[in-house]
């Protein structure tokens, strides 16, 4: 039986791919290893009655036009949103950021007035530049090296957006492009905790630390979702990311997509200069007009499809192309919520992310741990407590905490192991136990997933979130390769849809619906 | 009546006072300084300007050096790149046979990368808001350049700029010796380390002007030659002169007032000093816009670069010799700047003239977290880099005679530069092309109608003698006609 396509990987992109291309009639199979789909994007149910965000845990960037386009609250999905970060400071106190402006501005004046001040303008502009690139995540990009005349016009477009930006605001864009966090931020605030705070989303998913350059127009994505108006920034879907997943599944299968799992994918077939199809692990062989992957670079072009029908030069892009998994994720069963010295007892903190960024020095440092091969022994950390907001993600009265830690290197020196990964959890848990001192009696279990863990669990080379990392060399027209960031690639009939490919990392679908209106473009 | 004042009789400043006075202005050159210092003596000094200026005739003397770099091998001896490729491939086929192999196509590739950079740097950097013909002719001009290099050379372009110099040599070469002679320039005279992004530019940016292959800047001499040359064309330097503020009358720059009480009239100012020295300091503050002054202020000026000069008794068997044994070396070196701290092993690069030896030392901060610059700080930092240069030199440290430490603190008393940094503003990718110094002043303007920037501090920088100066006074001549 021949399917007009197949779609490698039942991660959110893939779907998000399968269900456009089923919207457009094409009869489509999704085929994901794992016995449940999401990817990275998974809710399980790791102990008894507590249930998970296992790898990915914040929806932030999804497309509102996918979101439309899919509907996707029809197939239920429900964002709640997370208001607000606090940072616990060592002297015993802590930064608030909060979602109400006043309380916000109030909080912030107590630490400093100066950046109680530049806070709005700061926000402002960081709106603004959120607004110019907000068109650039929707476009293909062109491939620079290309006469062609589609090509020519879409540089010609591009030029053409970042010339009616008017030069000021083109200037703050590629300063925010190429300069490092730390540097962006001191240029508008005095406050060591409020710029180490922000700057750690600067670093989420890279192997660089704050004073690293390349690192500061990450803080924009903070800014992109208020605009789309459609939900906040940062939220936690209900039922864990999983229920992301799930909502574009069966949007998928509502327009006709297959969606089969624990079909592991052995390798793609390639007859000349063409994919035909793929084969399975257990030999079954499966033919398709193309052949969409939505796993990473690596994954697709090295292991399925194999050097051999690969030119030269791609396979030596593909090779270089940087992965270097720099986080980990420790998930904790609670018999009861932890209990901040900084802020005691229950109240709105623990509804928004905890912030263990005390200083741009402390996170810094622990970039410097992992520069040499080790895990930060003083992690940065961003926790959330989504049964806080969602009470049926545990047991009544119990509660799930989600850490995502930085850093934790996928080439640790001496490699994973048993005892390392369980050296990991514990400086997490004594980095947090400083600051929430009843954390260590309150846990009732423990999961600990380093890169190596992440990428034998969902495939991810070098346990990277993104898919490779997200630096200015591996963006826009050279993710994954030069002449291959339009998602087709050097074989006829297969194409890229995983954040491998513009625009990249973090739940946002993009690159799954962008490679599904070039593959019919292409009229496949 | 003077047209033309500059301030500083540095590189920058005689080279826009020799072009405006070739072009028929009457212009004098103001320096505060009475004798003649060389600031730097390392630096590529575009081929055009030798010419225009008769800069050799003038006695200016350049000196490639061959070996352009040696540096101990872990197992003894040294590695030595040459000027003739095909030496240094035998070289590296000693230590690495499969570098050796890759040595000539890595030195080809960054060679072009080189030669488009060149094309952008004696000129003012691209306007890409333009809406002038001319200007959007050069911008096509460029990329036609660019294509006609081909494909490769426009990924290169693309993908290396952004990039960290140590995932660009990790992409080519195996052997750590090799790696960190390259990785050294491109962390020269830069507060970041080999894994900072935007350091295979300043790889790039020190390559500019040098033949294929070779990665370290020719040394120069002849001090007087540039004022000789200016002096030649009518240009009227005054040295003992300090400049004490820019008299601005109706928003437009009227002349000078000098430390003595005299004030210098002319049409126009052009200051070779940086840019926060120019602005904030001679200008009254009145004149500027606050927004403008945040910019200024904000311009990176973070020295890392300490002096060390040795005199020894003998000459020593180098002549440029690089302790910087791995990359992790340079980036551990760093670590320590980050924190306020001299590096514990820093990074050395020592060029010999003769029996005096010219260190510089990386990364020595301008400001130190913990304390103040003091004598017993200076003897420390002497006495590591007569110790790291004996190890590398067996019998160079008996043979010490004397010893000078200049601090980035004290470049900066000395020579004025900011924050001790000799380029005027790190050569970060923020920092370059029409971001240089801020983008109000990249074309060689200042808010201050008839005031100009000519020194380092402007597109494009450090490190490239006279190529700021020469395109300053170009864009002064047409603003002026």
């Amino acid at each position: 039986m021949k399917y007009d396509a197949i779609v490698i990987g039942g991660g959110h992109n893939g779907l998000v791919n399968a269900a456009y291309l089923a919207r457009a009639g094409k009869k489509v199979l999704v085929l994901e290893r794992r016995e449940r789909v999401g990817g990275a994007a998974v809710t399980e149910e790791v102990f008894p009655g507590f249930k998970f965000s296992v790898f990915s845990y914040v929806v932030s960037l999804l497309r509102p036009e996918i979101i439309r386009d899919l509907d996707l609250p029809g197939h239920g999905l429900h964002i709640l949103p997370l208001e607000s970060t606090i940072t616990p400071l060592p002297n015993g106190d802590y930064l608030g950021q909060w979602g109400d402006h006043d309380q916000n501005r109030r909080e912030l004046y107590r630490h400093s007035p100066r950046d109680a001040e530049a806070y709005d303008d700061y926000g402002r502009e960081m709106h603004f530049m959120a607004k110019a690139v907000q068109p650039i995540l929707g476009m293909v990009p062109p491939d620079p090296t290309s006469l062609a005349p589609s090509d020519l016009l879409g540089l010609l477009r591009l030029s053409r957006h970042f010339r009616n930006l008017g030069r000021e605001q083109f200037h703050a864009l590629y300063k925010l492009m190429t300069m490092s966090s730390a540097d962006f931020l001191d240029e508008w605030f005095e406050n060591d905790a409020l710029k180490a705070t922000k700057s750690a989303s600067g670093i989420i998913g890279t192997f660089l630390g704050p004073r690293s350059p390349g690192t500061a127009y990450v803080l924009l994505h903070h800014y992109m979702g208020e605009i789309d108006g459609v939900f906040r920034a940062w939220g936690f879907a209900k039922g864990g990311t999983g229920a992301v997943s799930e909502a574009i599944a069966a949007a998928a299968r509502r327009f006709g997509a297959q969606i089969r799992t624990g079909a592991s994918v052995a390798s793609v077939s390639v007859k000349g200069n063409r994919a035909t199809g793929v084969v399975l692990e257990h030999g079954e062989e499966i033919e398709a007009g193309v052949v969409v992957s939505g796993i990473d670079p690596r994954q697709t072009f090295i292991n399925l499809v194999g050097e051999k029908h690969l030119p030269d030069d791609f396979t030596a892009a593909i090779k270089r192309y940087k992965f270097r998994g720099s986080s980990g994720k420790v998930n904790l069963a609670l018999s009861e919520l932890p209990d901040f010295t900084c802020l005691p007892g229950v109240g709105p903190h623990l509804r928004g992310a905890i912030s263990i960024s005390p200083s741009l020095d402390y996170v810094e440092r622990a970039y410097d741990d992992a520069k040499y091969g080790a895990f930060s022994r003083r992690p940065y950390m961003d926790v959330v407590i989504p049964s806080m907001i969602d009470p049926g993600m545990a047991p009544p009265g119990k509660h799930v905490m989600s850490c995502f830690v930085q850093y934790a290197p996928f080439d640790v020196q001496g490699g994973w192991d048993d005892r390392k990964r369980e050296a990991f959890g514990d400086a997490v848990v004594d980095t947090l136990a400083e600051f929430a001192p009843n954390l260590k009696r309150a846990i009732l279990h423990r999961q600990v997933l380093t890169p190596a863990d992440i990428e034998r669990v969902t495939g991810l080379s070098e346990g990277n979130i993104f898919q490779g990392e997200l630096a200015l060399h591996q963006l826009f027209f050279l993710r994954p390769a030069a002449s291959f960031a339009k998602y087709r690639t050097p074989l006829r009939g297969l194409y890229q849809c995983g954040a491998g490919t513009h625009p990249g990392g973090g739940i946002m679908g993009a690159s799954g619906r962008l490679a599904a209106v070039e593959i019919l473009k292409d009229g496949a | 009546m003077t047209d033309a004042i500059v301030i500083g009789a540095g590189v920058n400043g005689l080279v826009t006072a020799a072009y405006l006075a070739r072009a028929g202005r009457n212009v004098t050159v103001l320096e505060a300084r009475t004798h003649q210092e060389r600031a730097s003596e390392i630096g590529w000094i575009p081929p055009r300007v030798i010419r225009d200026l008769d800069l050799v005739r003038h006695g200016l003397t350049v000196t490639p050096p061959d070996p352009w770099i040696s540096a101990p091998l872990p197992a003894g001896g040294r590695l030595e790149l040459w000027q003739d490729l095909s030496k240094s491939v035998e070289s590296i086929r000693r230590v690495s046979p499969k570098d050796a192999e890759r040595w000539p196509r890595f030195t080809e590739r960054m060679a072009k990368l080189a030669r488009l950079l060149e094309t952008l740097y004696l000129a003012p950097p691209p306007d890409l808001h333009s809406t002038r013909v001319s200007e959007l002719l050069r911008l096509a001009g460029f990329g036609w350049r660019a294509r006609r290099a081909g494909k490769e050379t426009i990924v290169d372009l693309l993908r290396i700029l952004p990039m960290s110099v140590q995932e660009l040599l990790d992409d080519w070469f195996e052997h750590d010796t090799l790696k960190a002679i390259l990785g050294a320039g491109g962390v020269s005279h830069i507060c970041e380390g080999p894994r900072s992004g935007g350091t295979a530019f300043v790889l790039l940016h020190h390559h500019v002007g040098s033949p294929r292959g070779v990665f370290r800047r020719a040394a120069w001499k002849g001090v007087g030659a540039f004022e000789e040359a200016a002096r030649a064309r009518g240009v009227t330097v005054k040295r003992g002169a300090e400049v004490r503020a820019i008299v601005v009358k109706d928003g437009r720059a009227a002349g000078v007032a000098l430390a003595s009480g005299e004030t210098l009239p002319a049409s126009v100012v052009a200051s070779s000093a940086d840019t926060a020295r120019t602005l904030l300091g001679l200008v009254e503050a009145s004149w500027l816009d606050p927004e403008f002054v945040r910019a200024v202020q904000h311009i990176k000026t973070r020295g890392v670069t300490a002096r060390v000069k040795l005199t020894l008794a003998k000459a020593p068997d180098f002549e440029r010799l690089l302790v910087a044994p791995t990359l992790e070396y340079l980036e551990r070196a760093y670590d320590d700047a980050k924190y306020g701290r001299v590096s514990s092993r820093p990074c050395i690069e020592a060029r010999a003239e003769g029996s005096t030896v010219h260190a510089d030392v990386q990364y020595v901060p301008h400001t130190l977290r913990e304390g103040a610059w003091d004598d017993p700080r200076r003897n420390a930092l002497g006495d590591l880099v007569v110790k790291l240069l004996g190890d590398a030199v067996p019998g160079l440290a008996p043979r010490v005679t004397a010893r000078e430490v200049l601090t980035p603190k004290d470049l900066d008393a000395r020579f004025g530069f900011p924050g001790g940094h000799l380029y005027h503003g790190e050569l970060t990718l923020d920092q370059i092309l029409f971001m240089r110094p801020v983008p109000a002043c990249a074309n060689y303007v200042t808010p201050v109608e008839g005031l100009y920037l000519c020194g380092a501090a402007t597109h494009p920088g450090g490190g490239i003698l006279g190529a700021s100066g020469f395109n300053a006074a170009r864009a002064m001549l047409g603003g002026t006609r």
